[in-house]
């Protein structure tokens, strides 16, 4: 009931008509700026934080938190309609590119838009009633663990990417070696830079996405001499009944996955959106469409995605922690308006606390009605000849690149990772997995050199702690459960077929 | 048959990946499990790297071959017209290497249009000077 009553309280901020003006601008602005390629919630709040100084606290941080989501949103837009993802929009590009190609962008977005909302609606319910006794969770993990959950992400990549396991896990440690590239933090060692100084702070995830995503698609698309952007069919929004129920379990399931994980820090809408992809390749009833354009691929991850964005303001507002780099940019802005985030925010502040998760459901609403409507104008806009978009394409993903650190440079590494990328596409490597790693790899070595140096160089805090010894538990089924699929399959084969990537070409 | 073989080749190249960042690893400091240097990491990673590209390697011989097709003019041109858009933002201006970019991509494309072109190109910079003016990013357009 305290729950409530607490909730009541904050809804009397958030609905007042300068905060509700403040949500709807933060919305809209944010989903305008995402859609752009390349700009991401971290750019988009890092570019309208000006914005904010002149506006009251809880405005500030209401409009804020709305940038932030409605740049999510919008993210999803361009990895659906032209496979140009941001870091929190990469599983969004497999199934939901795929349903653009069959002329379901409408559903596809629509679904990714809905799914949001049950996501967010999730995560705010967890967000009021757990928000200070979750915070702690964090503190129960060790090196030890981390390690072991991010070896366990590693190992779900064998059902986020449509080829084997081998072919994931390699992706995932290539990407472990691409963010490798920089500074050893312990050491201060340049490694890998080769001499070059935009290095130093190692390869920018846009160069790496713009390139193995868009710049390699743009080409396939080219070699393809498409004439025509893929979604220039009818656009049908709503989705039918039997869809509709196709839909909720899968948010439902990535709304508790993504409230989970956007608690942990190191966590956040990233690695949510591939744990709930894997949940849905393993769980789902259409498990085996997922991967070709099938409507909970999208819906899991977008579900994730927006739960974990919105629970990874507990580590932030609850512990004063913040977990990733847009958090700490909320952070900046909590202490620019003088509000130091801790343990003692909620009851030194209730109206503010109260105030922006009551907000985080307001937005969510203006999000949906923001964006069913918009989808016509979106797909409107992007109903020109491909021989027209590409060219526009291009520059956004140079502009995209370039706002990160303001460099030139970056725009040379992501014409690197477009080479890159589009020979792993015409080699079948997906480069999801290796997103995955490029991301989780300079945290699993740190975590592994920290758990080995409190250790003095022995590996039994793998298999001592619960923690770690039950994920390794589940890592070593799923590999077992691996070599017997592949000898089962084995035995089954027939005689090597020669096949082409159209289908087989010769006996 | 193996060149052709996309299957043979993907492990061939994660090989050559995990040569390349091992051959490197190996020439920062080592150290040891309980106090690991710089190279560490990066080693064990490779050495697990390499061992999967072997086993795809090996494993190709055993399943259905894929013949693996690629176009070296389209990646070309594309690269080239990025290389070249930064090339002459940071030496000229960025409202140059925006009409760079539009004209040699275009090259890449089902069909050429000088007028298109310069259509796009007025389009492509007047989105950026709304960047530049609006959003506040510097964009060095002149």
């Amino acid at each position: 009931m305290e729950v409530l009553h607490n909730l009541a309280f904050g809804f009397e901020h958030a609905l007042t008509i300068p905060n509700l003006l403040y949500c709807a601008l933060g919305c809209t602005v944010g989903t305008l700026i995402g859609l752009l390629p390349g700009l991401g919630p971290l750019s988009t709040i890092s570019l309208l934080l000006p914005l904010t100084y002149s506006i009251p606290t809880t405005g500030a941080l209401i409009m804020l938190a709305g940038i932030y989501y409605g740049a999510q949103y919008g993210d999803s837009v361009s990895a659906i309609t032209m496979k140009i993802p941001h870091a929190s929009s990469i599983v969004a590009c497999i199934d939901g590119y795929q349903m653009t190609l069959k002329g379901k962008t409408g559903l596809a977005l629509f679904t990714a838009g809905f799914s949001s909302f049950i996501g967010g609606t999730v995560a705010i319910v967890v967000l009021s009633t757990m928000a200070p006794a979750l915070g702690e969770v964090g503190f129960l993990f060790g090196p030890a663990d981390y390690c072991a959950l991010m070896l366990l992400g590693f190992f779900c990549v064998s059902f986020v990417s449509s080829g084997s396991l081998l072919n994931g896990l390699a992706m995932a440690m290539v990407g472990i070696l691409l963010g490798m590239v920089g500074t050893d933090v312990n050491s201060g060692v340049a490694r890998y830079t080769m001499g070059l100084p935009f290095l130093q702070d190692g390869i920018g995830i846009i160069s790496i996405a713009l390139g193995c995503f868009g710049i390699a698609e743009v080409v396939k698309n080219l070699d393809n001499k498409n004439v025509l952007t893929p979604f220039n069919g009818k656009i049908k929004l709503m989705p039918t009944w039997p869809e509709f129920k196709r839909i909720i379990p899968s948010a439902l399931r990535g709304s508790v996955i993504g409230s989970v994980l956007g608690i942990l820090p190191g966590g956040g809408p990233t690695i949510a959106q591939f744990a709930a992809y894997a949940a849905d390749k393993k769980f789902s009833k259409y498990k085996h469409e997922i991967g070709t354009g099938c409507i909970e691929g999208v819906a899991g991850q977008a579900a994730a995605d927006e739960a974990a964005a919105r629970t990874s303001f507990i580590p932030l507002m609850a512990i004063g922690i913040p977990e990733n780099a847009v958090m700490a940019l909320m952070m900046a802005a909590f202490i620019v308006k003088g509000i130091q985030p801790g343990p003692n925010m909620i009851a030194s502040h209730p109206e503010l606390f109260w105030g922006l998760v009551a907000s985080m459901w307001v937005g969510n609403c203006f999000l949906l009605v923001l964006n069913v409507p918009l989808v016509r104008l979106w797909l409107s806009v992007f109903k020109v000849p491909y021989t027209v978009l590409f060219p526009g394409i291009l520059f956004f993903c140079c502009v995209g690149t370039f706002s990160i650190n303001n460099s030139l440079d970056d725009i040379y590494t992501t014409a690197v990772f477009g080479l890159v990328g589009y020979l792993f596409l015409r080699l079948d490597m997906e480069p999801a997995p290796l997103m995955l790693g490029f991301i989780l790899g300079p945290m699993l070595e740190e975590n592994f050199r920290r758990a080995m140096l409190l250790s003095r160089g022995s590996f039994s805090p793998f298999v001592t702690r619960p923690i770690a010894g039950t994920l390794l538990g589940v890592i070593a089924i799923v590999v077992l459960w691996q070599l017997f699929v592949f000898f089962r399959n084995l035995r089954k084969s027939q005689p090597p077929v020669l096949v082409t990537e159209e289908g087989v070409a010769a006996g | 048959m193996g060149l052709n073989n996309r299957n043979f080749m993907r492990g061939l190249v994660l090989m050559a990946i995990a040569l390349l960042f091992g051959t490197l690893a190996s020439r920062y400091a080592i150290g040891a499990l309980h106090r690991s240097g710089p190279g560490l990491f990066p080693l064990m990673v490779s050495g697990f790297l390499f061992v999967i590209g072997l086993i795809i390697t090996v494993r190709s011989r055993f399943v259905e071959p894929v013949l693996m097709s690629y176009n070296v003019k389209n990646i070309a041109l594309v690269l080239l017209s990025l290389v070249g858009f930064a090339v002459l933002s940071e030496y000229v201006n960025m409202i140059l290497g925006i009409v760079f970019l539009v004209f040699c991509s275009t090259f890449a494309g089902t069909s050429y249009s000088v007028v298109r072109n310069i259509k796009i190109s007025l389009g492509l910079i007047a989105i950026a000077f709304a960047f530049k003016n609006f959003l506040g990013l510097s964009l060095p357009l002149y």
